[in-house]
């Protein structure tokens, strides 16, 4: 994985091309101008991760986002009863974008299952960021409300799947 | 001594005359008198020239008269500057009195007063509004004594050339005399209106810039204008109509002084004319008529300056006559050594307007105790830790620390026996390391490091730093920290050696991390520059900022067939970065990643939009240096905004060889070649560590170089030494170039190095992360308890199972207190707060 980094830096296409055209695919950031969103496109930096490295800590408030361009990290929770591993994430992904908005203290571990390589987003350059287009904030905030529906939507519609106990805690879109 | 002194906003203006330099004063009037003497002696000779040594030709006479009359120009002249230095000295020795006193008061007003005080208020005053006082000191007692026998001298003379025109010359004053006094008392009133105005619009600045992320989260500037627009307007015309009247009283003035020739040409020259009086007595008459104006004037603008000045005195005083609510020193003992012991019993904090903050408050610890205050925010249990800590005065009840009420103790006592860290500390402008004896440096009373032995040593330090967990952020300020060769060769040397270390250790686990110096290879997280000469100037005409103008790397680019490919590459550079951070403010988020520097910005904007109208062989040399400079300083894994051509980089890496062999044979002295046996010097610490640079921000990463870091260095007894100078890192203004957790930790630091009887923290922890609150709850669950009794304003709630004691705080009450598991038993309010959250969502 390293000499396909290092085969990267030294190529035509900068850095800030492919993160651009990698934000204009991720519907958390669909709803920015372009001139919005060559900011965050510069503002994203790469950090690698190796098998067992956590992306970020249960309990901790670390305010990051991840977009994932390689690798694959699995959700673990950990408390008196014991871990849990609570699924993966995989190439193309993009978590986070809520922790972007506000105090998100982390209910799980994200931890690199394999070698990853992941665009960050952290909060404070975000809301550093957004404050330069303050005509943005609603439109992202459209984006995430639309995202919460439709994720308790599809827990509907394969509700085959859902427990009996959990039916009754459903109702994330009337918060 | 100071205890019996009128405080400062009691003082009335006159009296720091009598507290200036008075034998400075006495010397100034004396010198004033032979001033006087040497204006009038011109007119006499003047006279006499005419008359004596024209009239009866006498040559001798003529040289005499004049010599003496140039005597005294010259004397006259040096003294008024004489007289000038001296009333600059008293003048401007009682404004710095005045403004430190004022300071000193300021800073002892009770944390009400600033609720409702901007503190561009405070700056105007004591910036600003002081300095005319200042000036009327220094010409308090020189000035008026000075015009007025100057005055009185011209009249007296006046009189003996020619009675009849003295008296008609003098008879204008009276009528002056009526008139001023009326229309400086509108002047007065306009200032009056002037002073306030300048403070609501100070305090209106103070707050907006103070607001600045809400201004520029809401989009509020229209709003925020038109506030300010408004007020300045208010001001122009106050100011208009000030000026006017300050005008008026000046050409009143005028007018009637300038009367006064009038009538003598007319009853002068009639007698003249008449042969009643000689020609050279008229001349001399005129000309001392003149003279009459100039200690008038001087004395008229005196009048201003006083007027002004006591009005502006007077409001600024009387806004901060407010009296301290604690003495700042007990009166004749020595400070307390209190018992940590705390008993609050009934007290209640009444709010203006009648709202009772706190109300019928009682609990008791005894020394050691730990004590949790919860609840929701409001509930009053940030005001209850600051009644006892003295920062706000209760308005009933007691607080009892150690058996004496809090109340009645002076602010000695209490520094003496509690530390307070607040919810939103500040860190002072200096280094860390000032910022971390703040607390015992204010105990001790010195304002010097090092000043007493009672003062933390190093190793007190260092463990306050490792306490608070701060250490390790303070260990890498000092491994960034660029070493001097004058100074530091020792320390060079001994790095040296943690290199060889770190490469035999490390260097394989921490390759994917850290790009090392490599003559054969490209390196993509230095710059372009230190690619190319690979290595660290020694001249300053081979430094980064200088190389894009030094004619023999320039030659040497041209040779490398470089200088094209660089400028082509500084102009993708500049146009890409515009284009990114065109509009964007200079905040360090925003130009971390950009070889262009935020001042730098506007000139390449400049620079981008010519790019786009010309070809790159039609700029100025001005602008191809700036391009060559910017793309010297592109460092490919950092600057992201382009990317790094192949060819290009194959073209550095044969420029390098090539410009390694010229410089060695032209001038081998320019540069040290990075090698592994010398201290880089242009580098930092870590950098020359590394002997070579760090690729990532990932905490991880930092995380794994931090702890191999502090492994070498321990090895190399160098840990230490290294923390010691990252203690010396400046933490900017408020703290800027520290993050939010790391000015909380520094808070923390310096109120452990003090170790208090009673700690009081007022949610200390919020800002900081999990690991770091935890780490310093437990320091407080084992070092602290028994020692210290601890009042914790908590909004955590998994953190305070281990208190002694928990209240449960609700709109100003205690509504209940026990230890956690008794509370939780009792599934009351705390039960509520911790698992009534969780059942709502």
């Amino acid at each position: 994985m390293n000499s396909s980094m290092e085969k990267r830096q030294a190529s035509d296409t900068s850095e800030f091309q492919e993160n651009l055209e990698i934000l204009r695919r991720i519907d958390f950031f669909s709803a920015l101008s372009l001139q919005a969103l060559k900011v965050f496109a510069y503002l994203f930096t790469r950090e690698i991760y190796k098998p067992g490295d956590y992306l970020f800590h249960q309990n901790d408030n670390d305010g990051n986002a991840f977009y994932i361009l390689s690798g694959t990290a699995e959700v673990v929770r950990k408390d008196e009863r014991g871990e849990f591993c609570l699924g993966k994430y995989g190439e193309g992904e993009f978590l986070g974008g809520l922790a972007l908005l506000g105090d998100m203290r982390r209910l799980f571990f994200l931890k690199a299952v394999t070698d990853m390589t992941c665009l960050v987003m952290s909060r404070e350059k975000f809301a550093k960021a957004i404050e330069q287009f303050p005509d943005l904030m609603p439109r992202v905030l459209g984006t995430m409300v639309d995202r919460i529906r439709s994720w308790e939507e599809r827990l509907f519609i394969d509700q085959d799947g859902l427990c009996d106990t959990c039916k009754k805690k459903v109702g994330v879109s009337l918060i | 001594m100071r205890k019996t002194e009128t405080p400062v906003v009691k003082r009335s203006l006159p009296s720091w005359i009598r507290s200036s330099n008075l034998k400075l004063q006495a010397l100034l009037l004396l010198i004033i008198l032979i001033a006087v003497f040497a204006r009038v002696l011109p007119l006499e000779m003047q006279k006499r020239i005419i008359n004596e040594a024209i009239r009866l030709g006498e040559i001798q006479l003529l040289f005499l008269y004049c010599g003496l009359y140039l005597a005294a120009v010259v004397t006259a002249t040096g003294l008024k500057y004489l007289i000038s230095v001296l009333q600059n000295l008293i003048g401007e020795r009682a404004l710095a009195d005045m403004r430190k006193a004022l300071y000193h008061h300021i800073l002892t007003l009770p944390l009400n007063f600033f609720r409702k005080t901007q503190p561009g208020l405070v700056v105007a005053s004591l910036v600003t509004e002081l300095a005319s006082s200042g000036n009327f000191v220094g010409m308090a007692i020189g000035v008026p004594v000075a015009s007025i026998l100057t005055l009185f001298a011209f009249a007296g003379y006046l009189i003996w050339l020619n009675p009849l025109l003295a008296g008609i010359t003098l008879s204008i004053y009276p009528m002056i005399l009526i008139l001023l006094p009326r229309l400086q008392n509108q002047a007065n009133k306009a200032n009056k209106r002037r002073v306030d105005t300048t403070r609501t619009l100070s305090g209106k600045i103070g707050e907006a810039i103070s607001g600045i992320h809400e201004i520029h989260g809401n989009g509020s500037y229209r709003i925020e204008n038109s506030r300010y627009d408004k007020m300045i307007d208010k001001l122009y015309k106050i100011r208009i109509v000030w000026n006017l009247y300050k005008f008026s009283v000046k050409s009143v003035n005028n007018f009637f002084n300038n009367l006064s020739p009038f009538l003598v040409f007319i009853v002068g020259g009639y007698l003249a004319i008449k042969g009643r009086l000689d020609l050279g007595a008229l001349v001399a008459f005129i000309s001392a008529q003149e003279k009459i104006y100039d200690p008038w004037k001087e004395l008229i603008a005196f009048y201003q300056v006083y007027q002004d000045a006591s009005v502006r005195y007077k409001r600024t005083m009387e806004y901060f006559d407010e009296l301290p609510e604690h003495a700042l020193e007990p009166d004749d003992r020595e400070p307390y050594e209190l018992e940590g012991s705390i008993e609050v019993r009934d007290l209640s904090f009444l709010a203006e307007g009648g709202i009772k903050l706190l109300d019928g408050i009682n609990l008791s610890l005894k020394p050691g105790e730990q004590l949790a205050l919860v609840g929701f925010s409001g509930s009053g249990k940030s005001t209850l830790a600051q009644c006892v800590g003295q920062l706000y005065k209760y308005t009933g009840g007691h607080v009892l620390l150690g058996g004496e009420e809090v109340a009645d103790l002076s602010k000695k006592d209490v520094i003496y026996n509690i530390g307070f860290v607040s919810q939103t500390p500040f860190t002072f402008e200096g280094t860390i390391k000032d910022n971390i004896i703040y607390s015992c440096a204010a105990k001790l009373d010195s304002d010097e490091i090092g000043e007493s032995d009672a003062m933390p040593s190093l190793d007190d330090m260092i463990e306050a730093l490792q306490q608070t967990g701060i250490f390790v952020d303070v260990l890498r300020f000092g491994l960034n920290t660029i070493l001097v060769y004058d100074e530091h060769q020792d320390l060079a040397s001994k790095i040296v050696r943690v290199r060889d270390r770190f490469k035999r250790e490390f260097v394989e686990e921490l390759a994917d991390y850290v790009e090392f110096f490599d003559e054969d290879n490209f390196l993509y997280y230095s710059n372009i520059a230190a690619n190319l000469i690979f290595g660290s100037p020694n001249v300053e005409s081979f430094s980064l900022q200088n190389l894009a103008v030094n004619d023999y790397f320039l030659r040497f680019l041209d040779k490398a067939d470089l200088t094209r490919p660089l400028l082509t590459h500084g102009a993708e550079l500049c146009r890409q970065t515009v284009d990114i951070l065109g509009d964007l403010p200079p905040e360090k988020v925003f130009f971390e990643q950009s070889p262009i520097r935020a001042d730098e910005l506007n000139e390449y904007k400049m620079l981008a939009t010519r790019l786009a109208r010309t070809r790159l062989h039609h700029l100025s040399p001005e602008d191809r240096t700036d391009l060559l400079r910017l793309a010297l300083c592109f460092i490919p894994g950092i600057h992201k905004m382009a990317g790094m051509p192949s060819i290009l980089e194959e073209l550095i890496l044969e420029g390098r060889a090539l410009f390694r062999e010229d410089i060695s044979r032209d001038d081998p002295g320019a540069l040290t070649f990075y090698q592994a046996s010398e201290y880089i010097y242009s580098q930092t610490i870590l950098d020359n560590i590394f002997f070579g640079k760090t690729k990532t921000v990932n905490p991880q990463a930092e995380e794994k170089i931090d702890q191999s870091i502090i492994q070498v260095l321990i090895e190399e007894d160098l840990l230490e030494t290294i923390v010691e100078i990252g203690m010396e890192f400046q933490v900017g203004s408020k703290g800027d170039r520290l993050s939010g957790g790391q000015r909380q930790k520094l808070a923390i630091a310096r109120v452990f190095l003090k170790a208090p009887r009673v700690l009081i923290m007022d949610e200390a922890t919020s800002a900081l992360d999990n690991k770091s609150q935890a780490r310093i709850q437990s320091l407080l669950d084992t070092r602290w308890k028994g020692q210290s009794t601890l009042i914790a304003v908590v909004h955590r709630l998994d953190i305070i199972k281990s208190y002694d004691k928990i209240a449960v705080m609700k709109a100003g009450r205690i509504g209940e207190m026990g230890t956690y598991d008794d509370l939780i038993a009792k599934e009351g309010m705390l039960y509520e707060l911790i698992y009534g959250k969780k059942a709502s969502i």
